[in-house]
């Protein structure tokens, strides 16, 4: 007789741990990369699950966001703890518990794992980085400790694989027997005197059970010399020399973002060039076409090209993270930082948006606090990025008198040109340090941070940290930014011009007139009595209002409606053709000059702290989970851009610039 | 500094060792300064400071730890 085979067996198995890249590393040697990545239901945490099988059980294994403790302080922990009470709606309670130990910080580990074992869940305790605590002369009798917690331990050593099948044997038998006696704690309570909440007695209580649980389960043998990781640690946070060190890790990440991506911009950039060209050889002149041609592939291009950025900022934190200088840059620049209401972690992100806001935003993943988090990324796009400085560069040259001020190798455009990084950063400083002591007050934040050690950066855990961002942008932003550069594109393209008729129009001549005529020009138009007051006509204030898809588009949009035709300012003749032909506008029906000192001034410290960047407010709605930020965001920028290019005017037309 | 005199943890010396006599207060802050190993009776290290000051890096437990010197002065020591 044969019987039905068996449905193959299945278990859903969570990975807890403190957050560290042991606890990443473990993820990646037992599941490899992740085969869904989604979100929590109702809150903004990310869901990570990887399918594995092993001995014909299938094991979907749930990366927990990383706590420190079972009493949680921020929305990513009370994911985890939920999670493992079986609170949370649609998400069934795991079969068993993994609970990521580093061996060499045990103590403060087993602090999680004690609060594990009163799940009444089955648990395996995996004891990682093994290795380094031997070499840091830690020894671990892990036959004991199994027998003191009541539950099996496994060591393990993720990067090489040594233990990662032992630990599948040990889950997939866990799961079959009863779970485990909860650690009693009682006799350590009754010791503690004094009154105290009840919360803090027993972490002191689980501390004591703790003690007694590693007694003689642990030995240290001071090494022969301080270990090396503490050397190094000497340094990388001494006054002169860790500054000296961090300031030149910086210096390489952001010329890396800056330098090394350009090629591979540029790269894009030609290869998306050679696609359009391609599609309008095919295609006849026509709607269609244009949709395709200066919709569709420009918008995919827009997408694409960010591309290079995100993936060497996330190579370079990755590393950093993985041997530890994440949080030593964080321990350095806090100060720094508090001052303006964020926290240490705000630092790489805020640096990273100088080159471009939508790595930088998404940089900001790395601060746990959502407070901090959501702040950084509100005044990330206030820095200067790389998209303002041809707008910079084009407008300094060609309006700001190059004169010396004071000695003679300081010229005016240059120290015009370091104002404009100087009031973005300032303006930041202000709104984070405003919002922080109004919106955002709350009870103190605790700035409570390991130090963890020196250790190689797992190439898997980089690999796999780069292609989630790149992969994510691309599939939840990039869609919505190419979806959006459609939608400029007809409110650029439509309706359809009226040509004066008999009038000779060239093709430069007629592109002018088709965006005069749209939706985008006529929004221009209307806004002019707004724009008015910083001095500006109807056609630059259709300029800003047509730069909303990239701040970088103003000054082509300039060029079409000078009727100079797509120009490229980032080219010699495009740029001097454009420079005379701003020099040479009038306001219309007069021979009054558009451009004078204060308008250039005023409309460089609009692009300055402007959000006309749809891919960021794109980014950042995304990032945040929430569409009200990216309103925020759009809003106040936009309402303090217009207030400081008011003042600018104002000033400098006072003044008699 | 005078053994069993209680001090804050802010105020000792770089290099110096103390005896953790109380974490106080008891808001959110105090419990993860608990939760992090700070319990009383146990030994803690100030490794260093950051260049401007602020925050402190402590070694407890036999790991690095960093908070700031207003949460430092929350945790009474004593000497040794």
């Amino acid at each position: 007789m044969s019987q039905p085979p068996a449905p193959s067996p299945h278990l859903t198995v969570a990975l807890l741990g403190n957050p560290n890249p042991g606890k990443s590393t473990l993820f990646s040697a037992l599941a490899g990369i992740p085969t869904r990545i989604g979100n929590y239901p109702g809150v903004t945490v990310e869901e990570k699950v990887g399918r594995f099988t092993h001995r014909g059980t299938t094991i979907d294994l749930v990366d927990l966001p990383g706590t420190y403790s079972f009493t949680p302080q921020s929305p990513d922990e009370r994911v985890a703890v939920d999670v493992l009470r079986g609170r949370m709606a649609d998400v069934p309670p795991p079969d068993c518990v993994v609970v990521a130990v580093d061996a060499t910080n045990l103590d403060r580990n087993l602090y999680l794992a004690s609060q594990a074992l009163e799940l009444r869940l089955p648990t395996v305790v995996a004891l990682t980085l093994s290795d380094v605590a031997t070499a840091k002369g830690i020894t671990i009798d892990d036959a004991a400790l199994a027998s003191r917690l009541g539950c099996p331990v496994v060591r393990v050593v993720a990067p090489t694989g040594d233990g990662i099948a032992a630990l599948g044997d040990r889950i997939i038998a866990a799961a079959e027997t009863p779970p485990p006696q909860p650690p009693d704690l009682s006799p350590h309570l009754s010791a503690i005197d004094g009154p105290r909440p009840q919360a803090a007695r027993e972490a002191i209580a689980r501390y004591a059970w703790i003690d007694r649980a590693v007694a003689g389960v642990v030995r240290r043998t001071a090494p022969a010399r301080r270990p090396l990781d503490e050397r190094i640690d000497g340094w990388l946070t001494h006054r002169l020399w860790g500054t000296i060190v961090f300031i030149a890790v910086m210096l390489a990440l952001f010329t890396s973002i800056f330098q090394l991506a350009a090629p591979l911009m540029d790269l894009i950039s030609t290869g998306m060039d050679a696609v359009s060209a391609w599609a309008e050889s095919l295609l006849p002149a026509g709607a269609i076409r244009s949709l395709i041609v200066d919709g569709v592939l420009a918008g995919v291009g827009g997408v694409v090209i960010f591309v290079p950025q995100i993936a060497l900022l996330f190579l370079f934190i990755a590393i950093l993270e993985g041997c530890g200088y994440l949080s030593r840059a964080a321990f350095l620049m806090d100060r720094l930082l508090v001052w303006a209401g964020l926290s240490g972690k705000s630092f790489i992100p805020l640096l990273s948006s100088f080159a471009c806001a939508i790595p930088g935003i998404m940089a900001a993943r790395t601060i746990e606090n959502r407070r901090d988090r959501l702040l950084t990324i509100l005044v990330a796009p206030l820095m200067s990025c790389s998209a303002r400085l041809p707008v910079y560069l084009l407008l300094c040259g060609a309006f700001i008198p190059d004169v010396a001020v004071g000695v003679s190798w300081l010229r005016l455009p240059a120290l015009v040109l370091v104002c404009m990084y100087a009031v973005g950063v300032v303006v930041a400083a202000l709104v984070a340090s405003v919002l922080s002591r109004t919106v955002f007050r709350g009870p103190p934040q605790p700035f409570v941070m390991e130090l963890p050690g020196w250790r190689w950066p797992q190439p898997a855990v980089v690999f796999e940290r780069v292609r989630e961002a790149a992969w994510s942008f691309l599939k939840n932003a990039g869609t919505l930014i190419l979806a959006m550069s459609v939608v400029i594109w007809a409110l650029g393209s439509y309706p359809k011009p009226l040509m004066p008729a008999g009038a000779d129009l060239t093709e430069a001549e007629q592109q002018g007139e088709a965006l005069r005529q749209s939706f985008l020009g006529r929004a221009g138009r209307l806004i002019e009595p707004v724009v008015k007051p910083l001095g500006w006509d109807w056609r630059l204030g259709c300029a800003a209002v047509a730069s909303f898809p990239a701040r970088e588009v103003v000054l082509g949009t300039l060029g079409v409606i000078y009727n100079l035709g797509a120009v490229d300012p980032g080219e010699e003749e495009g740029a001097t053709a454009l420079v005379r032909r701003l020099k040479a506008a009038t306001w219309d029906g007069t021979d009054r000059k558009v451009f004078t000192v204060p308008v250039a001034l005023s409309l460089m410290v609009f692009f300055a702290l402007c959000a006309q960047c749809a891919s960021t407010l794109v980014i950042i709605g995304k990032e945040t989970r929430s569409w009200l930020w990216p309103i925020v965001t759009f809003s106040y920028m936009t309402a303090l851009a217009w207030l400081a290019a008011f003042a600018t005017y104002q000033l400098g037309t006072a003044l008699g610039w | 500094m005078a053994a069993g005199v209680s001090v804050s943890l802010d105020s000792i010396a770089v290099g110096d060792t103390a005896t953790v006599a109380d974490v106080l207060g008891d808001d959110a802050v105090a419990l993860r300064l608990l939760e992090m190993g700070l319990t009383p009776g146990i030994s803690v290290r100030l490794v260093g400071r950051a260049p401007l000051g602020d925050p402190l890096e402590l070694e407890v437990r036999g790991y690095r730890l960093s908070i700031r010197r207003a949460e430092a002065a929350r945790i009474a020591v004593t000497a040794g």
